[in-house]
């Protein structure tokens, strides 16, 4: 008997799998670029970006229905076990996650479309570049993780996460400084507060898909436990 | 693929013409070989019923006789030992006579050969049944001589060659059948006598009362032995090399030309043993060693067919091996063996050569009581009469082959249906 | 493909409060080794799944345990099985009661060809567990009640066994194992000559009689075994790979063997 535990017998299933995950690949690559274009949109102030990226939206959420619904074929058809079981789950909440990265990514485009009537100068220009800038790497750091069963990347992905979320606070209290200072520029202050605050929600759900790359790896069940915990468990053998 | 330009389907269709043809040819052949047996069977059983048939048919002289108690010298009293010593032959004799009015010592004695022996015995079994006959006039069936017998059934009014009877004969002959005195009736003797040198007295009973006794013998012997030693074999046995010596033994066994199997009886049984010759007690050890091959392994065949998972149930629930083995592998391997057995006893029915050898041939009047009495059976019987010259034991031969024949489907049909009954599909 | 050397069994193979002990266990058939070197307990009151590819050792170690194997002459087992802390291989231990106290159920359902009551009836026959009719018929009752039979077929109860369906000729042998008794219920791929309907009776079944009874079962659905264990062996070529919980095995399994086998690599 040939030992290739990398195939199964069954060739039609190995495919399947990888159509999931490449499906999800690609979803993955449209919304980093979906959030990219968003940050991009709001340093510019580009609302012809901001228009593409809540057009495009629309495809990010027919994708996440696709390849849900190819999840529960595989499920309903092949019955996985271990770690393809953990695959199928695994892409089915990066999906999910990936989707809500881009509904954020919208929003951010909606408020930059806001944003962008008021011409005068941005508040928190910097922060939000930078911490843009951040997330996306995030992403794409997470996919890569995903794609290369990467347990120190997805770690990686995880640290950031708390950067981003130290650099949230900081810009909060830097509007709220602005705030106080000019009571005028709350409303524009608002958009920029929910801009940031979509930018470390994206941060967020980057790290629950790194979460899912120890899932699909270790088999332990990551989500809503600290770094730590979470180093111990990667490395535990 | 000579032809590439025909498609697959077209292949296939033009191969399909050669294999119907095949199917159909060898379908024919089938046919005619089952015909041709068929045939066969319907010509030997066609000959045998065809000469046999009037064995069960027997001819009487219907004839009013005077029981004269003066002449024979006995009254209504006499103890039976009287009427045994009497003269019933003279008797029949003068009577004959007076009806015939033969004229000479040549004529007398034509006429008197037309009577068989039996009657004088006929006539004095009626009287010592009945003593008040005595004196009387009766009308009686006398039992004519195998001659008459032979004429009045076959020859009667041909110019065959067979014909026994001479012109005088011939002549009271038509007489007595212008008086209605020549009449056939069912054969009883045929199946109530022993054997005899005359033909019209021959019967079968000691025959097929020697065939049951041997058989019983057979059955008695070879059954329980035959039975245990296929369970044993199968269930107990170890695998080893005497085993198989043994099991190649028993196969081999089955091959052996019957006549063996009676020089062996002949050799250890009569001669070692010292038991008595022609008796159904060694035709039946002798007969046991040759059934027993094949009841051991139809025997074994039928306990190889219980389905290992009945075994396993039992044992699972903590069966002790005798007890899988008499609670579940035997009941369900009976029918298979029964079958074997009665398979076997039917082989041992017609079997012939080896009791040659061990002294059942020997002619014997009297019906055997039991075991130990001198007898023979029924196909040596059909041996013995086959040999004989008189022309009416030939329609005897074909009749007790008949009734050898009968027994045999009896038998088979018994194990068919046997079969039925005890098989449990269920 | 060479036998893994040196290989130790992943997991836990031990547990607290064994009904049956597995020590270094090896069966041989002739000259050649089918099983090699077992060590596993079998939890009181557990239902252990073991699996594994055909030809694996998985049943052969099964009938190990209330000594099947015994009815096979060239079989050989080393090593010992302790049932209760006692040696059941020991000279002094006698197969018979021992197979009253470890019942088996078998891969195709083997009723005897007898009514539903005689099949039921023969192992307290044989081993004098009743003293009357009436103790008899009580026994039948409860044992058809046990296995769920028992409304289905009481009104015929003289009728023959194997008149019934494949599920309930499966629940009447099981019945006819709890018959007797026994502490230890083993069950050689049970469902898989039965439909899915009856397959999810029996597993129901199994999951109640874990409360009074200890039972290992041989399944070569991955799912059966999902469903109905706690804990799962996966054997390999003869050797034993992985003892685990079943939810583990079948998320994570620890030995790659393992893992390519529930996953559908290999096997």
């Amino acid at each position: 008997m040939e030992m290739n535990f990398n195939q199964h017998i069954s060739g039609q299933f190995n495919a399947d799998l990888e159509a999931i995950r490449n499906h999800m690949m690609g979803m993955g690559g449209l919304v980093e670029r979906q959030v990219a274009n968003a940050i991009e949109a709001i340093c510019s102030g580009d609302t012809r970006v901001a228009d593409d990226v809540i057009r495009r939206e629309d495809e990010v959420d027919k994708m996440e229905v696709t390849i849900d619904h190819e999840c529960t074929q595989i499920l309903v058809r092949r019955q996985p076990a271990a770690s393809d079981l953990r695959m199928v789950l695994a892409v089915s909440r990066v999906v999910r996650d990936l989707e809500r990265i881009g509904d954020e990514a919208s929003k951010i485009a909606i408020h930059t479309l806001e944003v962008a009537d008021n011409s005068s100068n941005q508040l928190c220009q910097q922060a939000m570049r930078y911490m843009g800038a951040e997330v996306v790497k995030m992403i794409s750091g997470a996919l890569d993780a995903f794609a290369r069963h990467d347990v120190d990347g997805a770690i990686d992905v995880v640290r950031n996460d708390k950067l981003v979320d130290q650099q949230y606070a900081s810009a909060l209290r830097e509007l709220i400084t602005y705030m106080m200072e000019d009571p005028r520029s709350i409303g524009q202050a608002i958009n920029i507060l929910w801009i940031l605050r979509a930018i470390e929600r994206i941060g967020d759900h980057a790290r629950n898909i790194s979460e899912q790359v120890i899932y699909l790896v270790k088999g332990t069940d990551v989500r809503h436990s600290s770094l730590t915990e979470i180093e111990e468990q990667a490395h535990k053998e | 693929m000579t032809n590439t330009s025909l498609s697959t389907r077209e292949k296939v269709e033009k191969s399909m013409v050669r294999r119907r043809a095949a199917e159909k040819r060898f379908r024919a052949y089938g046919m005619a070989s089952v015909l041709f047996g068929l045939l066969c069977l319907v010509g030997l059983f066609g000959d045998i019923i065809n000469k046999g048939a009037s064995a069960f048919t027997q001819t009487v002289i219907r004839t009013e006789i005077l029981i004269d108690a003066d002449y024979l010298g006995i009254n209504k009293k006499a103890e039976d030992q009287e009427i045994r010593n009497a003269d019933f032959e003279g008797l029949i004799k003068q009577h004959f006579k007076n009806i015939v009015q033969p004229e000479g010592r040549t004529e007398r004695r034509l006429l008197y050969s037309m009577i068989s022996a039996g009657a004088a015995w006929q006539l004095q079994e009626a009287v010592l049944l009945n003593p008040a006959l005595l004196g009387q006039k009766v009308t009686v069936n006398l039992i004519a001589d195998d001659d008459v017998d032979q004429w009045f059934k076959h020859d009667r009014g041909t110019d065959s060659h067979n014909n026994r009877m001479n012109e005088t004969q011939v002549k009271w002959l038509e007489q007595w059948i212008e008086q209605d005195m020549l009449q056939t009736q069912f054969n009883t003797l045929f199946f109530v006598n022993g054997d005899s040198r005359e033909p019209e007295l021959a019967g079968i009973r000691g025959a097929i009362t020697g065939t049951f006794l041997t058989l019983l013998v057979t059955f008695l012997l070879s059954f329980p032995i035959g039975v245990a030693a296929a369970i044993y074999l199968e269930e107990f046995a170890p695998r080893n090399k005497i085993t198989e010596f043994v099991e190649i033994n028993i196969n081999n066994l089955a091959a052996v030309p019957s006549i063996t199997f009676g020089l062996l009886g002949l050799a250890i049984f009569i001669n070692i043993f010292g038991v008595a010759r022609s008796t159904p007690l060694v035709g039946g050890l002798v007969l046991t060693l040759m059934t027993l091959p094949t009841i051991i392994i139809s025997g074994r065949a039928a306990i190889k067919a219980v389905p290992p998972s009945i075994r396993e149930a039992a044992y699972g629930l903590g069966a002790s091996k005798m007890q899988v083995v008499f609670h579940h592998v035997l009941p369900l391997a009976l029918p298979g063996m029964l079958t074997g057995t009665i398979i076997g006893m039917a082989q041992a029915l017609g079997e012939t050569a080896p009791l040659l050898m061990i002294g059942m041939v020997a002619f014997v009047v009297d019906v055997p009581g039991f075991v130990n009495d001198p007898s023979t059976v029924l196909p040596v019987q059909i041996f013995l009469w086959s040999d004989s010259p008189e022309r009416a034991f030939m329609e005897r031969t074909s009749g007790a082959i008949m009734v050898l024949l009968g027994f045999l489907v009896t038998m088979n049909t018994a194990a068919v249906m046997l079969r039925r009954r005890l098989e449990r599909r269920w | 493909m060479s036998i893994i050397e040196n290989h130790k069994t992943n997991g836990a193979a031990f547990c607290e409060n064994p009904k049956l002990k597995a020590r270094n266990v090896g069966v041989f058939y002739g000259e050649k080794q089918a099983i090699f070197d077992v060590s596993l307990d079998i939890g009181a009151n557990e239902v252990i799944a073991l699996i594994g590819p055909s030809g694996c050792g998985k049943s052969t170690f099964l009938r190990c345990l209330n000594r099947m194997n015994d009815t096979i002459d060239i079989c050989h087992v080393s090593g010992e099985i302790l049932l209760d802390g006692e040696n059941i291989y020991d000279t002094k231990v006698d197969v018979v009661p021992l197979r009253a106290r470890v019942g088996m159920v078998f891969q195709k359902p083997n009723p005897f060809p007898k009514s539903i009551y005689d099949n039921i009836a023969y192992g307290p026959r044989i081993h004098g567990l009743a003293h009357s009719r009436v103790d008899l018929d009580e026994i039948v009752e409860k044992s058809l009640q046990r296995a769920g039979l028992w409304n289905e077929v009481k009104d015929r109860l003289h009728s023959p066994g194997t008149g019934l369906s494949g599920g309930q000729q499966q629940r009447l042998c099981i019945a006819r194992t709890i018959a007797v008794d026994p502490e230890v219920i083993l069950m050689d791929e049970p469902c898989s000559a039965l439909d899915p309907i009856a397959t999810a009776k029996i597993e129901e079944l199994i999951d109640e009689l874990r409360e009074n009874y200890t039972i290992a079962i041989v399944t070569h659905s991955m799912q059966q075994a999902a469903r109905v264990s706690q804990r799962t062996a996966y054997f390999h070529l003869g050797q034993l790979i992985e003892v685990n919980p079943t939810d583990q095995v079948f998320t994570t399994p620890e030995h790659t063997l393992t893992e390519a086998y529930i996953t559908g690599r290999f096997g």
